[in-house]
């Protein structure tokens, strides 16, 4: 099991896209939320969570992407994840985050819908 | 007879110790020839249990135990801290609307786990909280 958090970001077509693999604990949801905030006061409000390579996840992790959809929602931006394990999507589901987040099967599935 | 394997460890609260128990469980599974994506759903539940009991059992030097009885067609965890314990029911169901615009949007630990297994019983008094749950394999 890949345990070390790991993070890349890119700009695509006004989009912050960004690719995590490891484990989304505390610290690799603060890492993100970190990366989201550096874009999103440069004016990016259209998120892609690729979530491909992280096979676990703690609902504390979690807790630091409410907090991007917080802020998404007060400017109507949007958050779309992509690349799902179904026990991830299924714990982002009973934690309510699809009811103001998007799912998508891949990266470019997610642009499309943020286009 | 139908195959039984049991895994017990004491878990100190060491940085993603979690990840131990993970690891522990799914060389039982592999052991036992059940595939992977039966017991990615386990993940989560181990994860929040073995955090919850860590982070607020409130011990002087956290520790906890954890159990699992793995056959074919069921996992039991078994997450045991040795705390001041809580009343369960005292604990409100987060709901998201309301996260968005607190100050904290953590807490969701138990109902994570509530939703996600198909038994889950809590225990607690003054002496600590185990936490039994039971996931289906077939």
């Amino acid at each position: 099991m890949e345990s070390e958090f790991k993070l890349a970001s890119e700009v695509n077509n006004n989009c912050l896209i960004i690719h995590t693999s490891g484990y989304i604990n505390n610290e690799g949801g603060e890492k993100i939320a970190d990366v989201f905030h550096h874009h999103f006061e440069n004016g990016i409000t259209r998120i892609v969570v690729n979530l491909e390579k992280s096979n676990v996840v703690n609902s504390i992790g979690i807790s630091f992407l409410i907090e991007i959809i917080e802020k998404l929602n007060d400017v109507g931006g949007k958050m779309v994840f992509t690349n799902l394990d179904p026990a991830i999507e299924k714990t982002l589901t009973i934690m309510g985050l699809f009811n103001f987040a998007g799912k998508e099967a891949t990266v470019n599935d997610a642009i499309k819908t943020l286009s | 007879m139908e195959e039984n394997i049991k895994l017990k460890m004491m878990l100190p609260k060491i940085h993603n110790i979690e990840l131990v128990a993970i690891e522990g469980m799914d060389r039982m599974a592999k052991h036992m020839g059940i595939l992977d994506t039966k017991i990615k759903e386990a993940h989560i539940l181990v994860t929040e249990a073995v955090i919850n009991a860590l982070e607020h059992s409130g011990q002087k030097r956290p520790r906890v135990r954890v159990e699992f009885e793995l056959t074919h067609e069921r996992l039991i965890i078994f997450v045991r801290d040795y705390g001041k314990g809580f009343e369960p029911e005292s604990i409100e169901d987060p709901d998201i609307n309301k996260k968005l615009g607190a100050v904290s949007k953590r807490g969701w630990g138990l109902k994570l786990m509530k939703s996600m297994s198909d038994d889950f019983i809590i225990e607690s008094n003054e002496h600590g909280t185990k936490i039994t749950i039971i996931k289906n394999l077939v």
